[in-house]
């Protein structure tokens, strides 16, 4: 008889309820909220509540970390990543364990409890924490969330050094969100957005680098197609889709409108991480005023374009960014990824076609279509056209975000633009595109900003965040901090890197390596479903080749 | 499309997959998280292959034409090791245990030389030991995600999720609790497709099978569906029933029953010798003084009262060549028709409503036609509970796009995946089927042409049905009328549509009359012997009712459905049997008990059916055994029947026969000995010689593959079916008058069997039930199966499946409870015009507010002495769907 066809049954039965799908997750989420129990308890009630199996509700609420994590009256959640790690040394958790007097994962006295969370986007000023939803950043984190300073949390550095910004347009130079979309809509010219884009050679801008346009072509124009601002900002180390969401989130909404009506879509989502609540409540009052000024709803503009905003809240995955686990999350599903084909924008959410675009590469959209696919495509190199923002960490003298030109040598921006390590700090190496990218050494850094450069260095673009890690930590521990992050993320759906995530940490943690190691590297490199199980391999040799000799037997 | 597969090319069907080419060449790959009844998620990764440059696991890749794939180069072997090899660093030792014998995990590692030491992980996950049948070892799983499939796409019950993530990633019961309180519905799939011993049954460790000593290859001996089961057996005892996987039917399915409820078997309380009363009490004696005494009786009977005077009730339980057998003894040996079966009280009003509609005694279409269909249309029937494999076959259908419509009082089973629920009021359905029928004619949904040429009776049913519009038929049933419009529009528009029903059509008053007009929705459709829709086809209740009937063990027909009152029929037998055949129809069940009351019934031999438990208004079936001077009972138990017998004859049970069952979609397959009968029981087929022999008859046929070998030259419907044929073929449907053609899985294409050829609709008036609620018996009250338990119980009471149900619940609307005062798990006494019984209050929002609903899988508590005896008009088939009664708290 054979199966459901690139389906499964859960999604099948839920199909039949009515597509409840995030409400799911949110009716989950708020639960979690007020429960002081476990999933256990009150996932599987939830889930018949809404006619769904019980199983749906527990398997989806075991999965996303806020919903599995235990909740005190009072919550906090700490940064656990890479630039928090870095500007540490790696004791960030335990300072703030010992501040909270609970432990990680638990619920202490006072009814505190204390979630390690991958990234909360404050790389500039690590240390981070959400205190509720209340960020307490920088050195004196313990003290903020002792009471003893109030909490602080200093705004994004953003800065644009091309002199003609794209996505930064609004923040920096002060560019009117809006401008492009309503004569676009009024003149219905789908083709000629579809088209600019196009010229403009953007590609994706989440770090799996494809052609924009040719994404939307793939949806084939029906108008059941969906299109989703991706801004489930994993990687750490970035914080570029925070920014724009959080300052200028019209622009990322312009963007997505002009994606739908040159995909003939008429339903979009925005998916915001969790751990951006700021993000969250701005997003969601840029399309309450998007309806109120006319750009979304009914007849947009005076047009025949219908065209329909939601805006959805993660749950806490890195994997759920991956568009087939972003999808299954939607669907309020285990946000775990699957295998293409079908591809998402032949099968996506609920089956429809499904156009996932990261929210920079959307930012990006209405400059492209008022200066023309041409004006973008001259700018940064031949093959790989226009600007990407980089964020680099605290270890920098200078962090924050830029908007260069890609091409732009990474020693220029670890140098002029960051100003070089704060000092009194030697870099040990330096992490390009996040826990999938790659390392690269401190005498290598001469690299053009490109895909195909850092990919060439055992790098890769990724998100493209920069976090510069010093000589206070050693090679050996960022490599078991890469493997603690593999292991934490992995959302397990297949073998190589629900094991090989598990077994590498062990192995990095306790022994030397040894031929398990190798081929648990090459399994999980070759036979891993999505990107990150297939990543983490390059990425944690490239590490062992940037320390060179401290980490020479670990380059295999 | 062509697909090189390591230089051999194969051909392929679209949507075909790598690993099916990969296969197809002949090529073999670990697919630990593959099954081919399920999705392929591609998550174990050890079924990597090359293709367009990058490895690829191929479960999930799609075959495209001119792909070309390598598979056995050296790189991709080491690549598929070390998948492997990985996925067992983190098992502890013992999942490679059995090695070449053991579990599928255990067998590719042994094939790929992975040592037990590559096994290394440290476990602590523990045990969730909770549930009698699945036992889960969290260490050995390999979150593959088999068992939630299965649970979901070939169960339907989606009661397993993956829990956690990463490499905390284990399967576990959705509520969150333990196994045994979970939506488990013990399938046994999980267990089936689990590849590494993580989920285990009782008594069957993984890497265990090898010390299994017999295979026997079976049909199961619970409900209708005729699931073909292997069972395997160790020193005489059962290790374990499991699913064939070729099974025509259950295709490697099971449930609960069939699967696990063997345990009765070696129950202590099995009648193991003959019992004979003496002085008021059942004594254990040998088969020849019990037989004496049998034989004595029914010599004392026939000298007083003539043949007339002794009655047999078959069974439906026992095999078709013992039906044969019993029937062929009253009509030869003691020259009466009185012979009947428990169809009497289930599906006579099918056979009697189908016959005269299409001209057989049987469903229209097979199962894997329904599977077919692109709307169901399921009607009186909880399938999900009663007939578990063919529930989940049908909501399968459903979940891959087909519409359901549901007709039952209550929302349980498939109702819940309804796109239109209808709830009719209990007894109402004639005008349920006749309003539905209205609309169908009123909208043009018919097929005009197949009503021309093939059927008969339209101008009769077109005036009757004026008076069923949608608003006369929604206060009759209480269906809203909308819901009726919807119901009939799905069905009316649908492309291939099927009906499939059970006993809420036919256990009424009117049961017959309810079968004509539902056949009727599907001959104004043309969706019966035309191939566009799948007719109409009745669910039946036990393991070979339709055999019972087939074989002959009916008071008006002889095997084959020939009349009694046919001469030529009558001689055709008599040809073949040496011997007169009586010409008046004997009697039904409900005579055969009137007789004893009256006293003109002197033996009564009642095989394998515990009448005083199962039939309706129990306490006067009681009175009749009492009366009657001879009740010879043969049973697995002293069950309330036989505790009223004079003779009691220890039976074997399903798993200890040699014979064949007909299932609900007339399929003939092979019922094979697992185990001897315990101690002195015997066959009935022995049980029924041996007695012939204490009176100095020969029935001939001396095995079960002669007798029906002899049913074959008796009946033309099955003349090409033997024992041998089925050993050969496995299942075989009826009509098959030929030993060298297939059988007739679906009826009708030429002609229909009436004898003008055609269908023929009816013209049934909606006719109010027997039994109707007053103040006095405000209630109405349902009866039916449970998912746990079979009929009477007295199989599955003695199973651990007593630990799923092991409480008489009566079901009731939450204002219902309020009203009288009851709470959940609240002693309930429920009482009838007729009796009384006590129960346990179950509040649900499933049922209907004024109507209630109950098992009888629990005699002791008097279910069936509420019921009423009013019975179909047509059949005499008791009106159990409809009694009135009245709650009161407690136990009074």
């Amino acid at each position: 008889m054979g199966g459901f066809n690139g389906s499964n049954g859960f999604r099948v039965l839920a199909g039949r309820r009515g597509h409840l799908g995030a409400r799911l997750l949110e009716a989950l989420a708020g639960a979690a909220e007020r429960s002081p129990d476990g999933p256990q308890v009150w996932a599987p009630r939830v889930a018949r509540r809404l006619g769904l199996p019980a199983a749906a509700g527990l398997g989806s609420a075991t999965f996303y970390a806020d919903l599995a994590a235990p909740r005190g009256r009072r919550h906090v959640r700490v940064c656990a990543a890479a630039a928090c790690f870095a500007a540490r040394a790696g004791r960030q958790l335990t300072e703030v364990e010992e501040a909270l007097g609970v432990a990680v994962g638990g619920v202490g006295r006072n009814d505190v409890s204390l979630q390690a969370v991958r990234c909360l986007g404050f790389c500039y000023a690590s240390p981070g924490c959400l205190d509720g939803d209340t960020p307490c950043v920088g050195p004196t984190l313990t003290e903020q969330l002792a009471g003893g300073l109030p909490p602080v949390a200093p705004a994004i550095p953003a800065r644009d050094v091309t002199g003609d910004p794209v996505a930064l347009a609004g923040i920096v130079a002060g560019e009117e969100p809006w401008t492009v979309w309503p004569e676009a809509v009024a003149t219905g010219a789908a083709q000629r957005v579809l088209a600019e884009v196009a010229a403009s050679g953007l590609r994706g801008r989440g770090g799996a680098g494809f052609p924009v346009s040719a994404k939307w072509a793939a949806a084939g124009g029906s108008p059941d197609t969906v299109v989703v601002a991706n801004g489930d900002e994993g990687d750490p180390g970035s914080y570029a889709d925070r920014l724009l969401m959080e300052a200028d989130p019209a622009r990322v909404l312009e963007g997505l409108a002009l994606a739908c009506l040159a995909c003939g879509a008429r339903r979009a989502v925005v998916l915001v991480r969790s751990e951006y609540p700021q993000a969250l409540t701005r997003m969601r009052a840029a399309v309450g005023q998007a309806y109120a000024d006319g750009h979304l709803g009914g007849s947009v503009h005076g047009s025949e374009v219908n065209l329909d905003v939601e805006v959805v809240e993660g749950a806490g995955s890195y994997v759920a960014g991956e568009e087939t686990a972003l999808i299954a999350g939607l669907e309020g599903g285990r946000g775990c990824a699957r295998s293409r084909p079908p591809y998402p924008t032949r099968q996506g959410l609920w089956d429809a076609p499904t156009v996932v675009n990261n929210v920079e590469t959307l930012a990006a959209v209405p400059w492209i279509v008022r200066r023309g696919g041409n004006a973008y495509a001259c700018r940064g190199t031949r093959t790989e056209t226009g600007t990407k923002l980089v964020c680099l960490s605290e270890r920098f003298a200078r962090p924050g975000c830029y908007e260069v030109e890609l091409g732009t040598p990474v020693i220029h921006i670890v140098t002029e633009l960051g100003g070089g390590l704060q000092e009194g700090a030697e870099l040990g190496a330096l992490q390009v595109g996040g826990p999938l990218g790659g390392f690269l050494p401190p005498d290598g850094l001469d690299v053009p900003l490109t895909e195909a450069d850092l990919a060439r260095h055992g790098a890769a673009l990724g998100h493209a965040g920069l976090v510069a890690f010093d000589r206070r930590v050693t090679g050996r521990e960022v490599l078991r901090h890469v493997w603690e992050f593999a292991a934490a993320e992995s959302c397990g759906a297949c073998s190589p890197c629900r094991v090989g995530s598990r077994r590498g940490l062990e192995i990095t943690g306790s022994g030397t390596p040894s031929e398990e190691y190798t081929r648990l590297l090459r399994v999980m490199g070759q036979a891993s479903l999505c990107a990150f199980g297939r990543r983490v391999p390059a990425a944690v040799r490239s590490l062992a080749r940037a320390y060179g000799d401290e980490l020479g037997e670990w380059d295999r | 499309m062509r697909v090189d597969v390591d230089g051999v090319a194969v051909h392929l069907e679209d949507g075909a997959s790598l690993l099916d080419a990969v296969r197809l060449a002949g090529g073999e790959l670990p697919t630990l998280c593959h099954d081919d009844r399920l999705t392929s998620v591609g998550s174990c990764r050890t079924c990597l292959v090359r293709s367009g440059g990058s490895v690829v696991a191929a479960c999930v890749t799609p075959a495209v034409d001119g792909a070309v794939v390598e598979v056995t180069t050296g790189e991709l072997r080491g690549l598929r090791r070390d998948a492997v090899e990985l996925i067992v660093s983190a098992l502890p030792p013992r999942a490679l245990d059995g090695g070449a014998d053991g579990g599928e995990l255990a067998r590719i590692c042994h094939e790929l030389g992975l040592a037990p030491d590559s096994a290394q992980g440290q476990g602590g996950r523990g045990r969730d030991d909770t549930h009698p049948y699945v036992h889960l070892d969290r260490d050995l799983c390999i979150a593959c995600g088999r068992c939630v499939r299965m649970c979901a796409e070939v169960q339907g019950t989606f009661a397993l999720t993956l829990t956690g993530r990463g490499a905390d990633t284990v399967v576990a019961p959705g509520t969150g609790g333990s196994w045994a309180d979970s939506d488990c519905v013990s399938c046994g799939g999980c267990v089936d497709t689990c590849p590494t011993g993580a989920l285990t049954e009782p008594g069957l460790p993984v890497g265990d099978r090898a010390r299994t000593s017999g295979r026997t290859h079976t049909t199961c001996g619970y409900c209708g569906v005729g699931c073909s089961l292997e069972v395997l057996t160790r020193d005489g005892e059962i290790v374990a029933v499991l699913p064939d996987h070729d099974g025509p039917v259950n295709r490697g399915h099971a449930c609960v029953k069939g699967r696990f409820a063997h345990g009765f078997l070696h129950a202590s309380e099995r009648l193991i010798r003959p019992l004979l009363r003496r002085d008021g009490l059942l004594t254990p004696v040998s088969w020849s003084e019990a037989l004496d005494h049998v034989a004595r009786g029914l010599r004392e009977a026939v000298a007083a009262g003539g043949p007339d005077a002794v009655a047999a009730i078959s069974s439906a339980r026992a095999t078709n060549e013992e039906n044969y057998l019993i029937q062929k003894f009253m009509r030869v040996a003691v020259g009466t028709n009185n012979v009947d079966n428990c169809s009497r009280l289930c599906h006579a009003p099918s056979a009697a409503g189908l016959t005269a509609a299409f001209g057989l005694s049987g469903g229209t279409d097979s199962l894997d036609d329904v599977e077919g269909a692109d709307c169901l249309l399921l009607v009186g029937a909880n399938p999900v509970e009663a007939h578990p494999v063919v529930g989940a076959r049908l909501l399968r259908r459903v979940l891959h796009g087909a519409r359901l419509i549901v007709a039952d009082p209550r929302t349980v089973g498939l109702a819940h995946h309804a796109d239109v629920h209808l709830r009719p009021l209990p007894g109402s359905n004639v005008a349920l089927f006749n309003g539905l029928a209205h609309v169908m004619l009123a909208e043009g949904l018919v097929d005009d042409d197949f009503l021309r040429h093939r059927v008969a009776g339209l101008p009769e049913l077109t005036a009757l049905l004026d008076g069923y519009g949608p608003d006369q038929v929604a206060a009759l049933t209480g269906v809203p009328a909308g819901d009726l419009l919807e119901a009939a529009r799905l069905y009316g528009r649908a492309e291939r549509p099927a009906i499939v029903y059970g006993l809420g059509v036919t256990e009424h008053l009117h049961g017959t009359d309810g079968v004509r007009a539902l056949a009727n929705l599907a001959i104004l459709r043309g969706a019966v012997g035309t191939g566009h829709g799948f007719g109409i086809n009745p669910l039946r209740g036990q393991n070979n009712v339709q055999g019972a009937s087939d074989m002959g063990a009916l008071p008006d027909l002889l095997p084959g459905y020939a009349k009694v009152t046919d001469p030529a029929a009558r001689a055709r037998a008599a040809d073949v049997w040496g011997a007169p055949v009586p010409d008046r129809p004997g009697m039904r069940i409900p005579e055969m008990f009137a007789a004893a009351r009256a006293g003109t019934l002197r033996t009564l031999w009642i095989v394998g059916e515990d009448v005083c438990a199962t039939d309706p208004d129990t306490v006067r079936v009681t009175e009749a055994l009492e009366t009657c001077p001879l009740v010879v009972c043969q049973e697995l138990f002293l069950s309330e029947t036989a505790r009223h017998a004079d003779v009691v004859l220890p039976a074997a049970a399903w798993l200890e026969k040699d014979g064949t069952f007909v299932n609900f979609d007339r399929r003939f397959q092979r019922v094979r000995p697992a185990l001897d009968p315990p101690g002195d029981a015997r066959t009935d087929f022995a049980a029924v010689h041996a007695l012939a022999s204490a009176l100095g008859v020969d029935l001939g046929c001396r095995t079960p593959a002669e007798a029906l070998a002899e049913c074959a030259r008796v009946a033309p419907l099955f003349a090409g079916i033997s024992h041998e044929r089925l050993d050969r073929e496995g299942a075989v449907p009826w009509p098959c008058p030929d030993p060298f053609r297939p059988g007739e899985a679906s009826l009708y294409r030429e002609r229909f069997s009436t004898s003008d050829g055609l269908a023929h609709l009816a013209a049934c008036p909606y006719l109010p039930p027997g039994e109707t609620p007053d103040d006095h018996y405000p209630l109405v009250l349902v009866t039916g199966r449970r998912w746990a338990h079979y009929n009477s119980g007295n199989m599955t009471r003695r199973t651990a499946n007593l630990q799923l149900e092991g409480v008489d619940l009566l079901d009731l609307h939450p204002a219902d409870a309020a009203r009288c005062g009851l709470g959940e798990g609240d002693p309930v006494t429920v009482r009838s015009r007729y009796g009384r019984a006590v129960l346990t209050a179950h509040l649900s929002d499933d049922m209907v507010p004024g109507q209630v609903f109950c098992a009888f899988h629990f005699p002791s508590s008097g279910v069936n002495t509420l019921t009423s005896r009013h019975a179909d008009t047509v059949t005499s088939c008791p009106e159990y769907k409809v009694t009135a009664v009245r709650l009161i708290p407690g136990c009074v």
